[in-house]
């Protein structure tokens, strides 16, 4: 597989992580059911910290949990699937939608995103999905 | 050392700043035959050679936030959320998600770039989100540096 046939899988690659991290951020909680990060991070623990794969909740002897990282890596997996998936898919009949959707699909997730995030801001405010799942920080 | 690597990661983020600012100027406000004043020279610059100074000043920039990450987590959150200074909280929450999604849109925005002169919305978007993007976090990580730095 040369170079521009995996560059064509770029704005998918982007598409597939942004739609996969902005419900990973807004529905991951120490209950959460499903894990959305891929590991969690627990930067109080020795020197180095220690890392747990999949959701991990913070504890006294844990410290506090950081899942960023953990979102970043499914997410990357995510894109990585939609990349892939873009690949068998005719260029020419597709390109335009992936062109659209590259830029759409973060700017939906920013709003998306931010509509969970008010709730630092706004005491009481309830996001608009919130009915899905708890909210998450970390 | 993790107020040196915060200090990179500001002087870096600068950098950036520049970098972003000049791209988009070309972009959206190009400069027209004949102005040659001081404004107009920063807009009269070809967008496309800021693309791979960008990647690389983001990726660094980045890199060094992630490294320094887990110092916030432990010493400059807490605080903040026993005083209950939750918009601070919020601020760099928004910060930190912009920028991995931004992250994972580089390589696309590598490709509208330079591998392609169609979609000329594409490119244009693209710039917009990270000029978007790298202005906020520079803004919310000096807030945040301001409320509580490291020490």
């Amino acid at each position: 597989m040369n170079n521009s046939v995996i560059a064509r899988a770029f704005p998918a690659f982007a598409i597939g992580f942004a739609l996969f991290y902005a419900p990973a951020y807004s529905f991951t909680g120490g209950n959460s059911t499903f894990s959305w990060p891929l590991f969690t991070y627990f930067p109080s623990v020795g020197d180095y910290g220690e890392f747990h794969w999949l959701l991990v909740p913070g504890s006294d002897t844990l410290g506090p949990p950081m899942w960023w990282y953990g979102w970043i890596g499914s997410s990357i997996i995510a894109g990585l699937i939609v990349a892939a998936i873009s690949l068998v898919l005719p260029e020419k009949a597709t390109m335009k939608i992936w062109s659209t959707a590259v830029w759409v699909a973060p700017i939906l997730a920013f709003i998306f995103l931010l509509d969970y995030e008010m709730f630092w801001f706004v005491p009481g405010w309830m996001p608009i999905t919130s009915f899905l799942s708890g909210g998450g920080a970390g | 050392m993790a107020t040196f690597l915060l200090i990179l990661h500001g002087i870096c983020a600068l950098l950036l700043i520049g970098a972003v600012s000049h791209q988009a100027l070309g972009v959206f406000w190009p400069r027209r035959p004949g102005q040659t004043d001081f404004v107009a020279n920063a807009r009269g610059i070809r967008p496309q050679i800021y693309v791979v100074p960008i990647m690389i000043l983001f990726v660094t920039t980045f890199v060094l936030g992630a490294a320094i990450y887990p110092v916030y987590r432990v010493y400059v959150r807490p605080p903040l959320e026993d005083l209950r200074v939750l918009y601070g909280i919020g601020l760099f929450e928004i910060k930190e998600n912009f920028a991995a999604i931004v992250l994972a849109s580089l390589p696309a925005y590598w490709y509208f770039w330079k591998r392609t002169s169609d979609y000329p919305t594409t490119r244009a978007a693209l710039t917009a989100i990270v000029f978007v993007t790298v202005w906020y976090n520079f803004i919310a990580g000096h807030i945040l540096n301001n409320l509580r730095g490291f020490g």
